[in-house]
């Protein structure tokens, strides 16, 4: 009984004292506590706690007044509990995953919403590469690709069963057709076409499976 | 040692041109006494062993001189150029100035490993010192610091972990500027973050 008792207890202050050696010397310590405080909260449910550091950091970095700061770190963790309610609608396995969540409430920090990142959690793609459709798609969105058109292009290219490759390298081929004077939307929406007519044909040779819901809801 | 001056008719039978009989009566003995004179000199080959051996020590190898002098010394050559290979050769050149000289930024290129290397570029021509702050580096901005290349670039080049990055520079210590090359999204403070997905 004592055991079951003084084991979460050891744990939880483990990772306390691992937060706050993180944070020594870097933030001050009303933000060391705050941070440390909403971590420990969100490692409880689940949630990864390095962007929560990581804010802390930044804004101490940026000479940010302390409130600022707080309502920053408050802010990611609600962007963290988003980014895991959309994996869960999409993908319950997913939810699980902390660099998936993080890379979800990146998506929603640039600009895509809860749906979206279900979307995505659903593509029917292993999860390394929804993590990295993720990014990319919060990459996009960064660029100034309207979120429909983004959408459109990272749930066509994971369907179409392109490596990851192939994903992380269309922020650089949009930016590199906005170079030659279209627009981001225009950009992504050749690029879609494209990897639409990739998935016609079919995911190359033991790559992909075919998709449960072949056309993406449309954006709201 | 004196010098003696010959006539010019008696110089012309010591080179071989005319003989004794061509010369007139009055510069006959001249002439004897030259040819004389000319008989005395010893023709001998002089054998210095010694002097030769350091010359030639010096001089080295005939043929590695041959070689040397072929390399060193200057000499004609000849270069025909066809204008249908002239083309080419300077389309590849311009691509390769604008591939050294771009400067957008960041320019990734991947290992095996899972890292990739990373060149950071910023035109900040009034700065004194640049930094590069990221969530790979803590946000400190003196741990990466970037170096002045000339035309006011500053220029890193680091190795980071695949994944999703954001980062800012920060100019003269102070002053936290987003990559204009690269996307940005709200930092939180009211600023905005530069975004690099490797």
């Amino acid at each position: 009984m004592l055991t079951s008792l003084a084991l979460p207890l050891a744990l939880l202050l483990t990772q306390q004292q691992s937060i706050a050696d993180r944070l020594a010397g870097r933030v001050p310590p009303d933000i060391a506590a705050l941070a440390t405080e909403l971590a420990t909260d969100a490692a409880g449910r689940g949630l990864p706690i390095d962007p929560i550091i990581q804010k802390a950091i930044e804004g101490s970095a940026k000479r940010v007044p302390a409130e600022r700061v707080g309502a920053a770190m408050r802010l990611v963790v609600t962007q963290l509990d988003a980014a895991a309610g959309g994996l869960r609608d999409g993908n319950a396995a997913l939810s699980a995953d902390t660099v998936a969540i993080a890379a979800g409430a990146f998506a929603l920090t640039a600009g895509l919403s809860g749906r979206d990142i279900a979307t995505l959690a659903r593509s029917g793609s292993p999860p390394a590469e929804v993590i990295v459709g993720l990014r990319v798609a919060g990459t996009l969105v960064a660029l100034g690709v309207p979120a429909s058109e983004t959408m459109t292009l990272v749930t066509g290219t994971l369907q179409a069963g392109r490596p990851a490759g192939e994903l992380l390298a269309l922020p650089g081929r949009v930016q590199a057709e906005v170079a030659k004077g279209v627009t981001p939307a225009q950009a992504a929406a050749g690029l879609a076409r494209a990897a639409a007519a990739q998935a016609r044909r079919g995911p190359p040779p033991g790559r992909g499976q075919p998709p449960p819901h072949p056309t993406p809801p449309p954006h709201p | 040692m004196s010098k003696r001056d010959f006539h010019p008719l008696v110089k012309q039978l010591l080179d071989g041109d005319i003989t004794i009989a061509d010369l007139p009566a009055e510069l006959r003995s001249e002439g004897e006494e030259a040819l004389r004179l000319l008989a005395a000199v010893d023709r001998r080959p002089l054998q210095l062993p010694e002097v030769t051996a350091r010359v030639m020590a010096t001089i080295g190898d005939p043929s590695r001189r041959k070689f040397w002098r072929r390399v060193i010394e200057p000499r004609e050559i000849r270069i025909r150029v066809r204008p249908w290979l002239l083309a080419p050769a300077l389309a590849a050149a311009a691509a390769l100035v604008l591939w050294l000289g771009r400067s957008g930024s960041p320019a990734p290129s991947s290992d095996l490993s899972g890292l990739v290397t990373v060149r950071f570029v910023l035109s900040a021509p009034d700065a004194h010192d640049v930094g590069l702050a990221g969530t790979f580096n803590q946000w400190d901005a003196s741990a990466t610091p970037l170096v002045r290349t000339g035309a006011g670039l500053w220029t890193a080049t680091i190795t980071l972990p695949a994944g999703e990055h954001q980062y800012a520079f920060v100019v003269d210590g102070e002053r936290w500027v987003p990559d204009p090359a690269a996307p940005a999204v709200d930092d939180g403070f009211g600023r905005r973050n530069s975004v690099l997905t490797l």
